[in-house]
């Protein structure tokens, strides 16, 4: 398991060279060829030994985060999200600007707000990051408009929970990479992809179909839990730790049906708990892939995570455990590529 | 042809789960084609004739529906909506699954809140009653992750057909009656019979790469304005034929063949009608968009009460919109 290693690792979308070079440094060896192509996605291939037929497996590489947008007079820096980040969760949070900067995010202090303004939301337009620097002329020695900026929380494990920031997908790469030190050869070809740009609209994956025209995808996700308690309990999404989520639809997509069967069936075959995502919005790489080239029957499986796009996600380590076993099952048994047709 | 579109309408297909409407549509297909597959996303691609030109017609065989989300302990299903269902459309209907049928109510404890769900109705005040007793013995007939859609039957009235997906199943109803009655085209047609144009355009997206045809038609409904007080910038009405579609909010129909398709019209005293719809969009959309590009535009049958357990076509648009297709391919 990477996660501890690729949780800490800073790459918002676009940003996504330290995360690429570390799982590549970690997969070379084990694959019979590793590229990366025009966008930046690493692609790792397996070959098969019968070689006729392709699975594609991906995961995001990129997280959510933030970008400066201005320097200001007084030395602090405007920015914007990239990705969904609820401004919400900002105020007050530490934050890594550019390669080595550290700052805070700050906003006005409780005791100088009037009593409306406790209630309402802080905007990305009165929330500034401030570094210690006081000009402009001081700061832009230092930083940059379009600078990336990202969290800076490490990751710890407590009570067979995780911990940390970018879960979402780093929970998705780290499976793959467990997958790769298998070091299984199976009877069709794999390819393994960790793509960039997903947080802000699924871009990476656009282009991998022209590349490798496969007959099945399955993408690796970290998804929303959504079992908070003052949801109630039929509008969750998923719960920790009831194992590896299984997707049916999402938005712009419904996941391939005889997909989302065989990882069903091969779940309760073989005892692994699992769960469906109970909710139909947001979506995945699985509904790009399936619009691009000659498309592809797509499926999706996610780890459960609390509170992700935050600077903070928790995940139960057993759902982890389980979404590794699933998929180590589903390509073991080999009918994913047998059964789907196409 | 009657037949026909009642059989389609009332086959079980919502997005992603077109098995059963797809086999009912290679059934009717299969003896008036010289070929046909089924590609990797659940599409039909059907060709025939042997002309150079290569033209493609479109119809989406999904239709819109539901999907079960959660179950409660006493057997309630919670659903959302697969492709664009109104809150206010299925409260109160019935909806079929593919074991049984259920009936959609919607939460309120008090008189207040009643009001205020039904003024702000959104899925998560709405459930389905499946008569069940409890958890266990709904998720046996409906797990989680079942599909259902408007429950709904065909009827004639005043002349007019009725039933749920006639958004699409007129376009596919037209498309095959087409590939029936063309008998000596001058191209090679391909006819698509695409998924999950519901939820976004999905089969469309990658039904053409093969083939890339020269020219695409996606044949779908479109807004029928002639009610009381309908949106009043719509020209489009039941019985003055085919709309032929200048622009929607997805795409603008290629100009060369819009003017072939009116020049054919013109040609053979084809009754048509013009359409700009200020909302919408068709597969022509994502055809367009293939590849290196395909030349295409929509044909639209006017159709009241879209996305509703009841939508309205009148026949002689359907007939109108065979005769002119069948025209177009035959060389105008």
């Amino acid at each position: 398991m990477y996660l501890r290693e690729l949780s800490e690792i800073p790459g918002v979308s676009g940003d996504e060279d330290k995360v690429r070079d570390f799982i590549r440094e970690k997969i070379e060896s084990k694959l019979d060829d590793v590229v990366v192509d025009r966008m930046g996605n690493l692609i790792g291939i397996k070959k098969g030994r019968k070689s006729e037929r392709k699975l594609l497996m991906l995961a995001h590489m990129d997280e959510v985060g933030l970008m400066v947008t201005k320097i200001n007079d007084d030395g602090t820096l405007s920015f914007a999200p990239v990705g969904g980040v609820d401004p919400r969760v900002l105020p007050g949070k530490r934050v890594k600007v550019g390669e080595d900067k550290l700052g805070v995010i700050g906003y006005k202090a409780i005791h100088l707000q009037k009593s409306d303004e406790v209630k309402k939301p802080p905007s990305y337009e009165n929330l500034r990051i401030y570094l210690g620097f006081s000009s402009k002329k001081e700061a832009e020695k230092e930083v940059e408009i379009g600078s990336y900026v990202s969290f800076l929380t490490k990751y710890s494990e407590e009570n067979g929970k995780a911990t940390g920031k970018a879960f979402d997908d780093r929970g998705g790469c780290s499976i793959l990479m467990d997958v790769i030190d298998l070091n299984e050869r199976y009877d069709f070809d794999v390819y393994f992809a960790f793509v960039v740009q997903e947080e802000v609209g699924l871009r990476g994956s656009a282009i991998l179909m022209e590349q490798l025209h496969p007959d099945v995808a399955l993408v690796l996700e970290t998804t929303t839990a959504g079992d908070n308690p003052e949801i109630p309990e039929y509008q969750w999404a998923t719960h920790l730790g009831d194992g590896p989520v299984i997707t049916f639809a999402h938005r712009g997509y419904v996941a391939n049906k005889r997909v989302f069967q065989i990882l069903i069936e091969t779940a309760v075959r073989n005892g692994i708990p699992f769960q469906m995502k109970r909710r139909t919005a947001g979506g995945t790489d699985a509904g790009r892939l399936a619009r691009r080239g000659r498309g592809v029957p797509a499926g999706v499986v996610s780890i459960p995570a609390r509170y992700i796009h935050s600077p903070l996600s928790v995940m139960d380590l057993m759902d982890y455990k389980n979404t590794f076993k699933l998929i180590k099952k589903v390509l073991e048994e080999g009918k994913i590529m047998e059964e789907v047709s196409g | 042809m009657k037949e026909l579109i009642k059989k389609l309408t009332e086959t079980f297909g919502p997005s992603g789960r077109e098995d059963e409407i797809r086999n009912v549509i290679l059934e009717e297909i299969k003896d008036h084609v010289d070929g046909y597959k089924v590609d990797k996303v659940g599409n039909i691609l059907a060709w025939k004739g042997q002309g150079e030109k290569k033209i493609l017609l479109d119809a989406h065989m999904d239709e819109i529906g539901v999907v079960v989300t959660n179950i409660d302990e006493n057997g309630f299903l919670r659903i959302e909506p697969v492709g664009g269902v109104s809150p206010y459309t299925i409260f109160k209907k019935r909806i079929k699954f593919e074991k049984t049928a259920g009936v959609v109510g919607m939460e309120g404890e008090t008189t207040d809140e009643i009001e205020k769900n039904l003024s702000k109705l959104s899925f998560d005040k709405l459930y389905v009653d499946i008569g069940a007793k409890n958890r266990e013995e709904a998720e046996k007939i409906v797990p989680i992750g079942s599909f259902g859609v408007y429950d709904s039957y065909f009827m004639e009235v005043g002349g007019r057909y009725v039933s749920k997906a006639m958004d699409d199943r007129i376009g596919c109803a037209v498309i095959i009656e087409v590939l029936e009655r063309v008998k000596s085209p001058n191209v090679t047609i391909f006819a698509s019979f695409s998924v999950q144009e519901e939820v976004g355009l999905v089969g469309a997206s990658v039904v053409a790469y093969d083939v890339m045809p020269d020219e695409a038609i996606a044949v779908d409904v479109t807004d029928s304005a002639d009610t009381p007080k309908a949106i009043k910038r719509h020209p489009m009405v039941l019985g003055k034929g085919p709309a032929l579609k200048v622009m929607d909010k997805a795409s603008i129909s290629d100009r060369n063949i819009l003017e072939r398709l009116i020049n054919t019209a013109e040609k053979r005293g084809i009754p048509y009608q013009m359409e700009v719809l200020i909302f919408g969009g068709t597969n022509a959309a994502v055809l367009q968009r293939t590849r290196y590009g395909i030349p295409s535009a929509t044909v639209s049958i006017p159709t009241r009460y879209l996305h509703t357990p009841s939508e309205m076509v009148e026949p002689s648009d359907i007939d109108g919109t065979v005769e002119l297709l069948v025209a177009y391919l035959e060389g105008g």
